[in-house]
């Protein structure tokens, strides 16, 4: 699988592996993961890149040409100046205005901060083995080199995001236009 | 083998912080001997004051090999200091000691970097140090251990006088179990000496005897002295202080009489572990700290042992504690907080419910808090700030290394050390400034002499290190006099490497020196031990680039070469004037306006080469529209509707134009955020943002870049 992680290679090889001990832990959580909804898709982040949920706080542009229209600018967060992101022009998605339901979910990635902005906040869910789906061929879809691993709940399908590709991997995004 | 003995591990980190600061010292002090061409007396106590107190810090640390390094460094010096007569020619000391320095600073990074560590063997070095004794002690003594012995017979000789007037005898008795009995005593003895004559003690040979520590167990440890001041008792509180001490018993009082004193109980709980001092704050795990100084006039740390510290704590020697060190992920956390607090005061003091109400009091309190956290904030900002004196002085020891090794003469002249810059940007200055002195140093200077006086040069080079801080940046200059670059031979070499974008003919002088910058160009013909693998330029480089800085070379074939590091002062504060543009707000330093004023628009004159331009007093100047710059939709477009900025950098001006002035603030500059790293916003004439104090961001407009840029 092209583009994932050392952390999904060793999900999957669990997941292939038969016998009675890769059962037992298909019952064990794994992770918890936060998630989000753009449009009527679900996504999810890893809980332990989560540090905080603010509403949409004032945002600064920064006026230069060479800064994609994506990173929407730069806020303001207990005097840390994190750059933001729309999730919604991340994917591809035509921008809508921000609303009450609007948050930016601030991740941090070792010493990178950054605010996605996405259209609602859902919940916390349990990232159990057994709800994490076969892999479809995720290179199919562009949207899809964003996802480290689609769960497959009783309330239908989450797509976990890859927050490594959505911090370090600019121009993936712009590739998405 | 784990690192330290068990107790230890939380003193490591003090240790080798304490450690590396006294090698640093002592490498400052050789560094000026040797230039002087001889030792003071101060100078040599001052080595052999190091010498000791590395030794024995290692030996509470249990590093043996290191103290016994140690102990041989404080061995030649003694020698040295007890024959000031004999030093004509003292060259290869030098050349000794930094070797053991360097041995020195190499095995404590061991002990920092690596869990499992292992003592090198320094038998060598040892061996050449005993050789060193014994060539400067002549045959006189007996070159090993004859430092510690001529030491002892000193005091002997002064205890043929014991008795007398306010002659004082004390025994001391150390708790049981706390090892390493004959350095404490020792340690110990050194104190009193500071207060005291002393004039003999049992067991006299302290250092050489391995037996010392037995006896002192068995028998105590007896000190014979005479206050300087007739103030034995000022001298029976210190030994009572001293760590370790379980109890002592007064022989000979001068008078006679015969007392037992046991120690206070309260000193049993710094014992067990001798928890290091009050004056140095210890956390472990992050080595990374800063001196902070509370007092900017104080001269340098004078650290202390962690044994000495305790006891210096009741010595109160005055300006020695005027210095903490301070852990800078705290100071850091210091800083976000104090934000933090000016933001929410901000948020208090204009919350709209207090909208409309008449609040005399209130305002009055508002204005005394605003007053307070300005102060706090502005002096947080000075913690961070150190002087450039530290990786300055630094290059010293490179130019001396190379000197030697090359053959070249040259001397370090250091301008502005006392230019103050973020702890960070210190730290990440010191490799770009080392590569750059050794580039001098190898390929600036004339290889011979000779070439120097035929050009009618001073046979010793000079290579002068500045720094002054201007208009929101440091600017840092390294220059030699030496042949500079050779601007026929750098193009010659770049043709062969592919580097060159077009004709050879049509590159300025100029650009042919930047090309010395580029990636893998190297001139010089031979790679030698210190540059030349034609890997430094660029690299030097894109290190202060990381930092937000640039670097430029300029040179004059001939008469030598000039680099010149721009360094943004990341987190200091600059003075800005806030315009607005629509509801972005810019802050231009106020450094670089030159005035601000209202136009009609029949004083715009239009080019339609050049566009809009203004006459101010004969002289015509571009304007900048910033919302067309920065494609702001500001529905003030009308000239006469704004406000007009005239700013001026490196010579060249310009015309800003903005909807309106907000006023003039201190503003703290923040870099971009790092996700953005990647895209040229500097080149877009913004060098960082700030945070207001209702909480919102403005830019901080670059005016170099956007005058460049225009």
């Amino acid at each position: 699988m092209a583009g994932s992680t050392q952390n999904t290679g060793s999900l999957f090889a669990q997941n292939v592996k038969p016998g009675d001990n890769a059962r037992l832990e298909k019952e064990e959580e794994i992770t918890k993961a936060l998630t989000f909804a753009i449009g009527h898709q679900v996504y999810g982040i890893e809980i332990p890149y989560v540090v905080e949920i603010l509403g949409v706080p004032k945002i600064t542009r920064v006026p230069c040409a060479e800064v994609p229209y994506f990173i929407k600018g730069i806020i303001n967060v207990r005097s840390k100046v994190v750059p933001v992101v729309n999730m919604r022009s991340c994917f591809g998605k035509e921008e809508i205005e921000y609303n009450e339901k609007t948050c930016t979910i601030i991740v941090a990635l070792k010493d990178i901060t950054v605010g996605l902005i996405v259209d609602e906040v859902l919940e916390v869910l349990s990232v159990m083995q057994k709800n994490i789906a076969k892999t479809p061929d995720l290179n199919n879809v562009n949207e899809n080199k964003f996802i480290e691993y689609i769960l497959e709940m009783n309330d239908g399908i989450k797509l976990i995001l890859d927050i490594k590709k959505i911090i370090f991997d600019h121009d993936l995004m712009l590739r998405l236009e | 083998m784990s690192k330290v003995e068990s107790g230890m591990e939380s003193m490591i980190d003090m240790y080798i912080f304490e450690t590396n600061t006294l090698l640093e010292q002592l490498d400052e002090i050789l560094l000026k001997t040797e230039q002087a061409q001889t030792f003071t007396d101060d100078d040599i106590n001052e080595i052999f004051r190091i010498m000791h107190t590395v030794k024995g810090s290692s030996a509470m640390m249990g590093f043996d090999e290191l103290q016994l390094l140690a102990h041989k460094g404080e061995e030649l010096f003694f020698i040295i200091r007890e024959k000031p007569g004999q030093l004509e020619d003292v060259s290869f000391i030098y050349d000794l000691v930094f070797r053991m320095s360097d041995l020195f600073k190499a095995e404590v990074e061991l002990i920092q970097s690596e869990d499992e560590y292992e003592a090198t063997d320094f038998s060598d070095t040892i061996k050449d140090l005993d050789k060193g004794a014994a060539m400067l002690t002549d045959g006189a003594h007996s070159p090993i251990d004859s430092g510690i012995g001529t030491y002892a017979s000193v005091e002997q000789e002064k205890a043929a006088d014991c008795s007398g007037e306010g002659v004082m005898t004390v025994r001391i008795f150390f708790q049981e179990g706390c090892k390493m009995e004959n350095l404490r005593s020792f340690m110990l003895l050194n104190k009193i000496r500071e207060e005291a004559d002393v004039r003999s003690f049992h067991p006299a040979d302290l250092e050489g005897d391995p037996n010392a520590s037995d006896v002192i167990v068995e028998e105590g440890f007896t000190v014979t002295f005479k206050s300087e001041h007739d103030d034995n008792e000022s001298i029976l509180k210190l030994i009572e202080n001293a760590i370790n001490v379980e109890s002592y018993e007064v022989i000979n009082s001068g008078k006679g009489s015969a007392e037992t004193v046991e120690e206070a109980p309260e000193q049993a709980q710094g014992e067990a572990a001798p928890v290091p001092a009050p004056v140095i704050e210890n956390v472990p795990a992050v080595p990374e700290r800063i001196a902070v100084q509370a007092n900017p006039e104080s001269t340098p740390p004078v650290p202390a042992t962690p044994t000495a510290n305790t006891n210096q704590a009741a010595q109160l020697n005055a300006g020695k504690q005027s210095i903490i060190s301070v852990n800078l992920a705290k100071l850091d956390q210091l800083h976000d907080i104090v934000g933090e607090i000016i933001t929410t005061e901000s948020m208090v003091i204009s919350n709209p419910e207090l909208e409309g109400l008449k609040l005399e009091s209130f305002l009055k309190s508002a204005r005394e808090l605003k007053k307070l956290t300005d102060e706090l904030q502005d002096t947080v900002m000075s913690i961070r700030m150190v002087p450039l004196a530290g990786p300055f002085q630094k290059m010293n020891r490179i130019v001396r290394d190379m000197k030697m090794k090359l053959g070249k003469d040259a001397e370090l002249k250091i301008e502005g050390e006392n230019t103050e810059v973020d702890k960070t940007i210190v730290d990440s200055l010191n490799d770009p400034l080392m590569h750059l002195v050794r580039n001098c140093m190898d390929h600036g200077i004339e290889n011979s002499i000779e070439e120097r006086l035929e050009r009618g040069k001073p046979a010793k080079a000079t290579i002068t290190l500045n720094a002054v801080s201007s208009s929101g940046e440091v600017v840092i200059t390294i220059s030699d006099d030496g042949k500079g670059i050779d601007c026929e031979k750098v193009l010659r070499k770049a043709e062969m490497n592919g580097l060159l974008m077009k004709p050879a003919n049509e590159y300025t002088e100029r650009e042919i020196q930047q090309m010395i910058l580029m990636p893998g160009f190297s001139t010089n013909d031979v790679v030698t031990e210190f540059s030349g693998r034609g890997v430094g330029m660029d690299v030097v480089r894109d290190n202060i680039e990381k930092c937000g800085g640039t670097l430029t070379v300029e040179s004059k074939q001939g008469f030598g070469t000039t680099f010149m590091i721009k360094i943004p002062l990341t987190l200091a504060i600059i003075q800005g004037m806030e315009v607005k543009v629509d509801d972005t707000v810019f802050a231009i330093p106020i450094s670089t306006i030159r005035q601000s004023f209202k136009v009609q628009n029949s004083e715009i004159i239009k080019d339609t080469q050049r566009g809009e331009m203004i006459m101010i007093r004969g002289e015509c100047y571009p304007i900048m529209r910033l919302h067309e710059k920065f494609a702001i939709p500001s529905e003030i477009t009308d000239f006469e509707d704004g406000i007009l900025l005239l700013v001026e950098t490196d010579g060249k001006s310009v015309c800003l134009f903005a909807d309106r002035l907000i006023g003039e603030q201190q503003v703290v500059v923040k870099p971009f955020p790092p996700y953005l790293g990647r895209y040229n916003i500097k080149g877009a004439g913004l060098s960082g943002c700030t945070i207001m104090g209702d909480g919102s961001i403005s830019l901080i407009i670059d005016v170099a870049n956007l005058i460049e840029a225009y």
